[in-house]
C-alpha cells in the first residue's frame, strides 16, 4: 500500500498549530514521516498536489475570497480534519462578530480599511463539510497524533466526550474555582489533559463546548463566583461566539 | 459464692455497667474495667471464666487483648461484643479464639444464655485458682506484636519516615494552595499529618487514574504482554475512612477474578493510617462508620502531643516499629489523652446522617421514582467531578495507544464513571443511562445501595471530597440520603395510622360450598366449591387459596381450574396433613373456608402466541389442570401445545377421565409415562425426561411450563436447556408453606422473596439470584 498523502493548508489564523506539528519532536517525527506523504506544506516546502488523501485545514473563514478555495481543498481531498480552534470553533477570530464589520474594519486597519474585505467569522465546517477535528488553541500534538495513527489503522477518530474536570482531577489539580478564580472547563471538551490549569491558569474553552453543555449551570456558577452576566458572557466571548451562538 | 467469674472490658461506662447488673443478677461474680491493658493486668491476678470484651478499646483494642489471653491464659473463654461489626474483625477473633462475637445493642438474656453455654463447655479442671505475679516487664523490641498499641515519640517518626524513605518511595499529606495533596515526600517536614483531608484520595496510588495493562503487538501472531507495577510504595498518614475505602477496593480487585494490576501495587504498598483528628467540614464519616478503623493498615498513629500511640495492624508494621523505633508501653495518662482527642474529633463533623446506614438500600429501592433525582440534577454540569475525587470510585475504560510505526500498542485503562454522559453508550448509539437524572441517582443508588449490596460493603466512606468538588453543589451523598429520608418520614406521616384502610376480614375466610367430590387416585380427591350466587373466584390459572377448616387451620392449595370455567372452581388436593385430611372427610353440601386468590399465577400475557411446552409430575398437575384448561378454552391465543405428564405408576395418575379427553384432542399433543408400569400397562415407562427428546421444539417462540417435585426440576431442566430454551423461557411454579398469603408471615420466603406474592410462579431467570429456590 502506498502511503497516504498529507496536506496542510491554512486560512485566517497565526499558524500556530501548524507549527506545532513541526514542534514534533526526533523519532516520532521520523515515524511520522515514514508513515505518510506529506505533499503540501507552506511551513515547510513549496510542492503542489492534485489529489490528498487527508487535508489538515488551519484558520477560520473571514473573507469571500477564502470560500471557493477551501471548496476547491475539499474537493480534492478524501478526508478534511479541522486543526485548531479557529478551523474548528471560529476561534478568537470570532471576536470581531460582536461588531460591525465595517467598524472592525475601520478599528484594525484605520485609514486603509477601503483596501479590504472582511465577513463574519466562520469555522470551516460552515462551509465545507470537515470529517474530524482536532481542536484546540493550539493544538495538543498527542491528540493530533492519535487521530493521524487511527485514521492510518482505519479507526474512526474519536474526541472526548466528557469536559475538562475529568482530565484536571486525573492531574491532581486543585480546582481554579476552590482558589477564587473561575474557569471554562466544567463545559468545555477535554482532550488537552488540562494544560492551562495544571500549569496555574484556568481553562477558556478553547476546544470548544462538550455535546451537551449545562451553560445554565455554567453561568449561575460563575455568577456566584462574583462574575456578573456581562463578565461571564465575556468569558464565552474568547474562542466560544460561533458555538454559544449556535447553541441560542 | 459464685462458680465463675466474668471480667467484663467495655469503655463505655453504660454498656459496662448494665452487663455487670445483668449478669451479677443471674448469679455470677463480674468484674468490670475499661481498658485493655487494665483487662490483662487483672487476668494475672485473678480467676475469670469468661471475658466481655469490646473491640473497640482506647489503646490495647479488643483483639489485641484476645491475642494476649490466647497467649497467657488460653483457658478463658472470650465473647467479643461489638457496635462495629465486619466480616473482617469477626474473622480475626474468632482466630483468636473468641467463642462469639455479638452485636450491640444485644438483650440481656442473649448474653446470659451465650455465657451459660459457653461454661457448660468448660472442663471444671481447666482453670486455676491463683496465678504467680509476673515483674512489670521491661518494654523491649521483641514485645512488639501484632494489635498491640505503643506509645513512640515523636521524633521517632522522622527515622520511621527515613527508614522507610530508604527503600521505597513514601506518598504522604503535604500541604498545596492552601490545600492538602498526596505526593511523594522528599523531606520528612512536608509530611502534614494534622491535615482535614486530601483534594484526592491516597487510593489513587493504588488505581491510578491511567496505568497500562498491556503491551500489544499488531499485525502478525497477537501478542499480549501484562504490565505489573511492582515498584514498593508507603502511603504514611492515611485517613480512617481513607482505609476502609481501600478495604473496598480490596474486595472489588482481589476477589472474583481478581485484578493482578491492583493486587501487584497493594502487595507492594505499606499503608500508615493516622487518626483524622481534625475532620474536614463536609466530612461525615461517623455517619458511615469510617472515622475510625481497625483493620486495614500496617501501622495507624495517633498525635496526642509530643508522643505518638502508634497500634500495629500487621507482622510487616510489627517490624517496622521494633526496626525503626523506640516504642514502649503507653501509660494509662497517654491511653486517656488518646481516647478523649478520638472522642473530641468524633464530635466535630458538621454533617451526619439522620438514619441508621443499613436502611439506605431499602429507603433508596422505595424512592427510585422521587422526583428528588430530576430535580436535583437540574444544575449537574455532568462533569464528573464528583466520580474523579472519590476513593470509593473505581470504574474505569479501557483502551489502545498504538506506537507511531504501528507496530505496538498498549491497552491502557484510565478511570471513568457513570456520571459522564458517555459511560453506558454502545456503538449502535444507544445511550443506556441518558438522562441527567438517571446518572445521578445511579451514582447515590451505588453510594447507599448497589455496593453494599454486591460487595458488603457501604459504598461511600463519608470523607466528602465530592461535597467539595461538586460546582453547582449538588453531589453531597448525604444530602441526597437525608433528604430521601425526610420525604419518606413525611410520607409515613401522611400514611397515619388512622386513616390507612382497615381490612378486618383480611384473615376471615369466605364460606363455600362443596359440591362436589371425586376421588383421583389412592390418596388424593378434586373437591368443586361454589360461593353464593355462583359469586366467581376471580382468579388466575396458577393462583392458590387458603383452605380453612375451623379448629383445625389453614392450608395453601393451589386452584385447579380455569376461571374460563366460571360459577364454580375446583381444589385438587392430596390428604397430607391435617387440615387435608379434614377436608377429605368433608361431604357434598359442607361449607368450607377459603381466602384468596393470592400468588401472581401464570403470566398469561407472555404464554400467548408462544408454542407451549407444559410439563407436569405427579400432582403437579393440580396447579398446571388450571392453564391446560385455560389454554384449551382459549386455544386460538397459542400455538402449538404439548402437554407431557409423568405419574409414578399407573394406580398414582390423577384425572384418567380427562387424561384420555386430551390423549383424543386433536388441539393439543398429549404425551404421558409412568416411571414403572404394571400388567395392564400399554402406555410409555419411564422418567419424564425420556418424554422430551421426541417432542418437536422451536426454541425461539417456545415458552415451557414445568409444574412437579422439586427432583423433576433439575432433571427437566437440563434436558430443556440441550433442546436450546433460555431461562427467560422456562417458568416452574414453587411449593413453600404459603401460611398467611399476604407476604407477611415469612414462611414462604425464598431468601429475599415472597412466595405468596412475588410467586409461586416464577422464571427460571428470575431465580437465577435466589440460591435457595431449586
Amino acid at each position: 500500500m502506498s502511503k497516504p498523502k498529507v496536506a496542510f493548508f491554512d486560512f485566517t489564523c497565526c499558524e500556530g498549530c501548524q507549527l506545532d506539528t513541526l514542534n514534533i519532536q526526533g523519532e516520532e517525527l521520523v515515524d511520522l514521516l515514514e508513515a505518510v506523504d506529506i505533499v503540501e506544506f507552506r511551513e515547510v516546502a513549496s510542492g503542489k498536489a492534485e489529489s490528498y488523501d487527508i487535508a489538515f485545514v488551519e484558520g477560520s473563514i473571514t473573507r469571500e475570497s477564502e470560500i471557493p478555495r477551501l471548496k476547491k481543498i475539499r474537493e480534492r481531498a478524501k478526508i478534511v480534519i479541522a486543526l485548531g480552534a479557529c478551523a474548528h470553533i471560529g476561534g478568537v477570530n470570532c471576536l470581531k462578530n460582536h461588531l460591525a464589520m465595517d467598524e472592525a474594519l475601520k478599528i484594525v486597519y484605520g485609514e486603509c480599511a477601503k483596501d479590504y474585505d472582511t465577513i463574519p467569522t466562520r469555522p470551516i465546517d460552515a462551509v465545507v463539510p470537515v470529517d474530524y477535528v482536532v481542536p484546540g488553541c493550539p493544538i495538543n500534538t498527542g491528540e493530533f497524533l492519535r487521530i493521524v495513527k487511527e485514521l492510518l489503522l482505519g479507526k474512526t477518530p474519536e474526541l472526548p466526550t466528557y469536559p475538562v474536570c475529568v482530565e484536571c482531577k486525573m492531574a491532581g489539580n486543585i480546582c481554579v474555582f476552590e482558589l477564587g478564580k473561575t474557569c471554562l472547563g466544567p463545559v468545555t471538551r477535554a482532550g488537552c489533559n488540562a494544560i492551562c490549569v495544571t500549569a496555574g491558569r484556568h481553562c477558556w474553552g478553547c476546544r470548544g463546548l462538550v455535546d451537551e453543555p449545562n451553560l445554565n449551570a455554567q453561568h449561575d456558577i460563575l455568577e456566584k463566583h462574583g462574575l456578573s452576566v456581562e463578565e461571564v458572557l465575556e468569558k464565552f466571548k474568547i474562542y466560544n461566539t460561533c458555538t454559544t451562538e449556535e447553541k441560542k | 459464692m459464685p462458680e465463675h467469674s466474668v471480667l467484663v472490658v467495655d469503655d463505655e461506662p453504660i454498656v459496662r455497667e448494665s452487663i455487670r447488673d445483668w449478669l451479677t443478677e443471674a448469679g455470677y461474680a463480674v468484674a468490670t474495667t475499661e481498658t485493655g491493658e487494665q483487662a490483662l493486668e487483672m487476668v494475672k491476678t485473678q480467676d475469670f471464666s469468661v471475658l466481655v470484651v469490646d473491640l473497640r478499646l482506647p489503646g490495647k483494642t479488643g483483639l489485641a487483648v484476645l491475642e494476649a489471653i490466647k497467649a497467657e491464659r488460653p483457658w478463658i473463654k472470650s465473647i467479643v461484643i461489638t457496635a462495629y461489626p465486619s466480616s473482617e474483625t469477626a474473622q480475626e477473633a474468632r482466630r483468636l479464639g473468641a467463642v462469639d462475637y455479638l452485636l450491640k445493642p444485644f438483650a440481656p438474656d442473649d448474653l446470659e444464655r451465650l455465657i451459660n453455654d459457653t461454661l457448660a463447655a468448660i472442663p471444671p479442671e481447666a482453670t486455676v485458682a491463683t496465678v504467680e505475679r509476673p515483674i512489670a516487664e521491661a518494654p523491649a523490641a521483641e514485645a512488639i506484636t501484632v494489635r498491640g498499641t505503643f506509645a513512640i515519640d515523636k521524633e521517632d517518626l522522622r527515622s520511621l519516615y527515613e527508614g522507610l524513605a530508604a527503600s521505597a518511595k513514601v506518598v504522604g499529606p503535604t500541604a498545596k494552595q492552601g490545600k492538602y495533596v498526596f505526593r511523594k515526600i522528599k523531606r520528612f517536614e512536608e509530611l502534614r499529618l494534622d491535615y482535614d483531608v486530601t483534594v484526592q484520595p491516597p487510593a489513587n496510588f493504588l488505581r491510578p487514574a491511567k496505568e497500562t495493562l498491556l503491551t500489544l503487538k499488531l499485525g502478525g501472531a497477537p501478542g499480549a504482554e501484562p504490565v505489573l507495577d511492582e515498584s514498593p510504595r508507603v502511603l504514611f498518614g492515611v485517613h480512617p475512612y481513607d482505609i476502609r475505602a481501600i478495604e473496598l477496593l480490596d474486595e472489588v480487585f482481589m476477589t472474583a477474578h481478581p485484578d493482578p494490576n491492583y493486587i501487584t501495587r497493594r502487595r507492594n504498598t505499606l499503608i500508615i493510617g493516622v487518626d483524622c483528628l481534625h475532620p474536614s467540614a463536609n466530612s461525615f464519616a461517623p455517619s458511615m462508620g469510617t472515622h475510625q478503623t481497625e483493620t486495614g493498615f500496617d501501622l495507624l498513629l495517633t498525635d496526642i502531643g509530643s508522643t505518638v500511640m502508634v497500634t500495629t495492624g500487621s507482622e510487616r508494621g510489627a517490624k517496622l516499629l521494633s526496626e525503626y523505633t523506640q516504642a514502649r508501653e503507653p501509660n494509662d495518662n497517654e491511653i486517656a489523652t488518646q481516647k478523649a482527642l478520638r472522642d473530641a474529633a468524633a464530635e466535630e463533623y458538621p454533617l451526619s446522617l439522620e438514619i441508621a446506614r443499613e436502611r439506605l438500600p431499602k429507603l433508596l429501592e422505595d424512592h427510585y421514582d422521587d422526583p428528588y433525582w430530576e430535580e436535583r440534577s437540574e444544575s449537574c454540569l455532568s462533569c464528573g467531578s464528583c466520580i474523579m475525587v472519590c476513593p470509593t470510585c473505581f470504574c474505569f475504560d479501557v483502551k489502545d495507544e498504538v506506537s507511531l510505526d504501528l507496530k505496538g500498542a498498549v491497552r491502557v485503562r484510565q478511570w471513568d464513571g457513570c456520571m459522564l454522559t458517555d459511560f453506558a453508550k454502545v456503538s449502535g448509539g444507544e445511550n443506556f443511562r441518558h438522562g441527567k437524572a438517571d446518572r445521578f441517582r445511579h451514582r447515590i443508588f451505588r453510594k447507599g445501595k448497589y455496593v453494599l449490596e454486591r460487595y458488603g460493603i457501604v459504598g461511600c466512606v463519608g470523607c466528602g471530597r465530592c461535597i467539595s468538588a461538586c460546582l453547582p453543589e449538588i453531589a453531597s451523598p448525604v444530602e441526597a440520603f437525608n433528604t430521601i429520608a425526610r420525604r419518606a418520614k413525611a410520607e409515613a406521616a401522611r400514611r397515619l395510622i388512622g386513616k390507612v384502610e382497615l381490612q378486618p376480614d383480611l384473615y376471615a375466610p369466605q364460606p363455600a360450598k362443596l359440591v362436589r367430590v371425586e376421588p383421583l387416585a389412592a390418596n388424593e380427591k378434586v373437591f368443586e366449591f361454589q360461593f353464593d350466587n355462583e359469586k366467581s373466584l376471580g382468579h388466575r390459572p396458577g393462583q392458590f387459596v387458603e383452605v380453612s377448616m375451623a379448629g383445625i387451620g389453614e392450608a395453601p392449595i393451589s386452584i385447579s381450574s380455569s376461571p374460563t370455567r366460571d360459577g364454580s372452581f375446583e381444589l385438587a388436593i392430596r390428604n397430607v396433613g391435617n387440615v387435608t385430611r379434614a377436608l377429605h372427610g368433608s361431604k357434598e353440601g359442607a361449607l368450607i373456608g377459603i381466602r384468596g386468590p393470592f400468588g401472581n399465577g401464570f403470566p398469561i400475557e407472555s404464554l400467548e402466541w408462544k408454542d407451549l411446552l407444559l410439563v407436569a409430575g405427579g400432582i403437579g398437575l393440580f396447579p398446571l389442570r388450571s392453564l391446560v384448561q385455560y389454554v384449551i378454552d382459549c386455544r386460538e391465543r397459542f400455538g402449538r401445545v404439548t402437554l407431557l405428564f409423568g405419574a409414578r405408576s399407573p394406580e398414582e395418575r390423577v384425572f384418567k377421565t380427562e387424561l384420555s379427553q386430551w390423549e383424543e384432542n386433536s388441539d393439543i399433543e398429549f404425551q404421558e409415562t409412568v416411571d414403572r408400569g404394571d400388567e395392564a400397562w400399554e402406555g410409555n415407562v419411564g422418567v419424564i425426561t425420556t418424554l422430551i427428546p421426541a417432542v418437536e421444539i422451536t426454541p425461539a417462540k417456545t415458552m415451557a411450563v414445568i409444574v412437579g417435585p422439586p427432583i423433576m426440576y433439575r432433571f427437566v431442566i437440563g434436558e430443556l436447556k440441550k433442546r436450546g430454551l433460555a431461562d427467560e423461557q422456562i417458568i416452574l411454579s414453587l411449593e413453600r408453606r404459603m401460611k398467611c398469603g399476604v407476604g407477611k408471615c415469612g414462611h414462604c420466603q425464598i431468601n429475599g422473596v415472597y412466595v405468596c406474592q412475588e410467586g409461586p410462579v416464577f422464571t427460571l431467570a428470575q431465580l437465577r439470584n435466589m440460591r435457595e429456590a431449586v
